[in-house]
């Protein structure tokens, strides 16, 4: 059973069902992200929708079935590293014959047929005796990085073998446990973690859901904006968390720089107006008065008075012809008013502050009639923001963290590791001695050529060479 | 015209030069011609860099920007890729000595720059609050590192198919003896992915990093999350079937090729389907 999940085939399969799950959640609208636009889908499209709904694509990334999937890619991972254990040959595998080859070279029987299926190889003859030679070999590797590994010295001959960032084979093995790590840190969250949005006004409070004994006190929120325009350039909190009554810690956030008590840490998630003001300032002819939400003040000079109730920050008109906004950001700011005379009040007036010469007229339905050139215009408005804040606790993040620097490692031994094999022998040649060499890297075949002849090269420099160095390529290389 | 500007048409001319030159040397055994790609492209990037420096300098005056790189805009973020297509090309050019690979790679570079010239707004502006992060400075320019990489690596397979092409026909023109071989593409291709896969994904995982300190959660499968992901696990599917499968030439190529449109979608089309990076759009 195993080996079909373990089958490359299976594998491919699966990733490339993941791949078209992810891509299609990011082109059907998901419930997390735009809701709006799921419910215009749903208004649209109502057979489609019921189909989605049945197969959660509304919610992609949430359903049983996706996270089904994932999980079955993080067994697959561990079942397929599991069964390739011992460490897998990395990139490219060493030429099938490494054991037995070993074992002939070790016995120092066929150690030319032990050095014909390398695929280089290069032989010189040196001044050295043979001790020596042994000895400067293993030296010169050992300067240039090389560690010894197998070895075996005897009267007729030594031969060893030399290997150098052998770390390489483990990178496969610490990507793919990066990979599951970082699944586990997800489900951690899944299961442990939460996250909540909390819309503070300045000066207010609020109660989290999760930690219904916490209480957010934004006691101070501060917004600048770049200069003539409304687009912030930078927006705090002076936030304040308080456990019945008792403070837990206070700091002013940032966004990219949050509160964390414990753990839960509180972000600076975003900002906004609702519809409540300090004051709106109206002018009216030579006179300007400036109103306290909700507070009827008389109008110098007139028989008048003013209230103004509600405001909204960014004004539109909405589908049925009613006041509406379109953010919550203080683009294009908007505030009711009425006069009243006496017992007479009149109809609800809207008054733009960007656009002075339009204002609406609210009539009992609520419907806008827009009238020109009012004679009194809306100078400012001095908002009441709220802060929103988002309360995010992810126990699994250092899992994740973790996971993301075996990555990194196992990415490095990978692909920017490469491992180079010197089966290296020694012969007593009269009072000198043959040296013959073969070697073997997952370099790239022009690469280690070049790499392989220069080592050779300096080896032999340092050994009192008594020949020629012979390189030859023996097979094509992996 | 801003100096800036200038510039960077200065740059762009000389890249559509250089482009031009590097298609000539197909057709042609005229080692001048590589010659004067080379130099035509060093001064391009020349201008590029000039281009670069003034409009850094021009970004860092408004308070809230200074030591951000100014990859915030369209504009900047394709003027950043194609500076990386042609240092990543000058790299392979510098170990390949191939000559021959211009015409197939630095049209890429030159439509980066068109794009941003033609198209884009150079218009700089001071960045959302979301965005005043030393993260800009290293998670999107290790992306686009990476996506510069993978372009040269198409580069690469577009020379594979037309050398496979020529092999396979019956009349092979010059072009068959220009080329390299299929085994020499095969193994650029492999090795510029190789080189980029991990970029790509470090580059990912640092993003997930900023995001947690920015907004909480590490993955949020934002439409630009999701589509970087789904471009590693083109390319992770790649590596695989070429070491386990021993996948090789044409169809390999394609499966890479795959991958660099994933590529192009998440650098320009899932812009209009993120919600947190509208910001390339002007919309964030």
């Amino acid at each position: 059973m195993t080996k079909v999940f373990r089958s490359v085939r299976f594998n491919i399969f699966l990733g490339a069902v993941i791949t078209l799950a992810s891509a299609m959640g990011t082109l059907i609208p998901q419930i997390t992200e735009t809701p709006e636009k799921v419910a215009q889908f749903q208004g649209v499209h109502p057979h489609w929708s019921r189909l989605f709904g049945f197969f959660n694509l509304f919610d992609v990334y949430h359903s049983y079935w996706f996270m089904g999937l994932l999980a079955l890619m993080a067994v697959d991972i561990i079942l397929c590293k599991l069964w390739s254990l011992p460490p897998d040959q990395g990139l490219v595998s060493l030429p099938p014959e490494e054991t037995r080859e070993l074992e002939a070279e070790r016995h120092l029987a066929q150690k030319d047929a032990a050095l014909k299926l390398k695929p280089y190889r290069a032989d010189f003859k040196s001044a050295f005796p043979y001790n020596k030679a042994v000895e400067q070999a293993k030296k010169g590797l050992d300067q240039r990085g090389y560690a010894i590994q197998e070895d075996f010295f005897a009267q007729a001959g030594a031969a060893f073998v030399a290997t150098r960032h052998r770390a390489q084979r483990w990178g496969s093995y610490l990507a793919h446990i990066a990979l599951v790590t970082i699944l586990l840190g997800a489900l951690i969250r899944a299961v442990f973690g939460f996250v909540e949005m909390v819309p503070v006004i300045e000066g207010g409070s609020r109660a989290m859901q999760n930690k219904p004994d916490w209480n957010l006190f934004v006691d101070k929120f501060d917004i600048k904006y770049y200069p003539g325009t409304r687009d912030p350039s930078s927006y705090a909190s002076a936030l304040r968390v308080e456990s019945r009554g008792k403070l837990l810690a206070q700091k002013t956030i940032h966004v990219n720089d949050p509160l964390d008590i414990g753990g839960v840490r509180f972000y600076q998630a975003s900002w906004g107006a609702g519809g409540m003001f300090r004051s709106a300032t109206l002018k009216f002819g030579d006179s300007v008065i400036r109103l306290p939400q909700r507070v009827l003040k008389k109008i110098p000079g007139t028989p008048l008075s003013v209230e103004a109730d509600v405001m909204l920050p960014d004004f539109t008109v909405d589908q049925d012809g009613q006041a509406d906004t379109g953010s919550l950001e203080l683009k294009d700011p908007a505030v009711r008013v009425f006069f009243q005379m006496g017992p007479h009040k009149t109809r609800p007036i809207w008054l733009l502050q960007k656009f002075p010469n339009i204002s609406f007229v609210e009539n009992d339905d609520g419907i806008l009639e827009h009238i020109l050139r009012p004679p009194f215009r809306l100078v400012d408005v001095d908002p009441v923001l709220f802060s929103g804040i988002q309360v995010a606790y992810d126990p699994g993040f250092k899992i994740v963290l973790a996971g993301a620097i075996l990555w990194l490692a196992g990415m490095i031994m990978l692909f920017y590791l490469h491992r180079r094999r010197l089966w290296v022998l020694v012969e007593p040649d009269g009072r000198a001695s043959r040296v013959c060499v073969g070697g073997w890297s997952s370099r790239g075949p022009r690469e280690f050529e070049a790499e392989f002849a220069a080592l050779m090269g300096e080896l032999r420099g340092g050994m009192e060479p008594r020949s020629d160095l012979l390189i030859s390529r023996q097979v094509p290389a992996p | 015209m801003t100096i800036q500007m200038v510039l960077i048409k200065l740059a762009l001319a000389f890249y559509v030069g250089a482009t031009a030159l590097a298609v000539a040397f197909l057709f042609s055994r005229e080692e001048k011609l590589s010659l004067w790609m080379l130099r035509l492209l060093g001064i391009g990037v020349l201008f590029h860099l000039g281009s670069f420096g003034v409009r850094q300098y021009l970004f860092w005056q408004i308070p809230e920007n200074r030591w951000f790189f100014s990859i915030n805009s369209f504009f900047g973020a394709l003027s950043y890729l194609a500076l990386a297509v042609t240092a990543t090309f000058f790299i392979v050019e510098r170990e390949h000595r191939l000559g021959i690979l211009g015409a197939f790679v630095l049209p890429w570079a030159t439509i980066g720059v068109g794009s941003a010239v033609i198209f884009a707004d150079p218009k700089l502006e001071g960045l959302v609050p979301a965005l005043q992060s030393y993260w800009i400075n290293i998670h999107p320019i290790v992306l686009m590192t990476a996506y510069a990489m993978f372009a040269n690596a198409f580069g690469v397979g577009v020379a594979l198919l037309v050398q496979e092409h020529q092999i396979k026909s019956r009349k092979p023109t010059e072009l068959c003896y220009r080329l390299p071989s299929i085994e020499e593409l095969d193994t650029l291709n492999y090795k510029i992915i190789v080189a980029a896969f991990p970029v790509l994904t470090v580059g990912i995982i640092m993003g997930g990093i900023w995001a947690y300190n920015a907004w909480g959660r590490f993955w949020g499968w934002d439409a630009k999350e999701t589509w970087a992901l789904i471009t590693a696990l083109i390319y992770a599917g790649y590596l695989h079937m070429r070491f386990v499968k021993g996948l090789r030439g044409r169809k390999a190529v394609y499966v890479s090729m795959l991958g660099f449109a994933s590529v192009v979608f998440t650098f320009l089309g899932v812009n209009y389907l993120s919600q947190l990076h509208g910001y390339l759009s002007g919309r964030g």
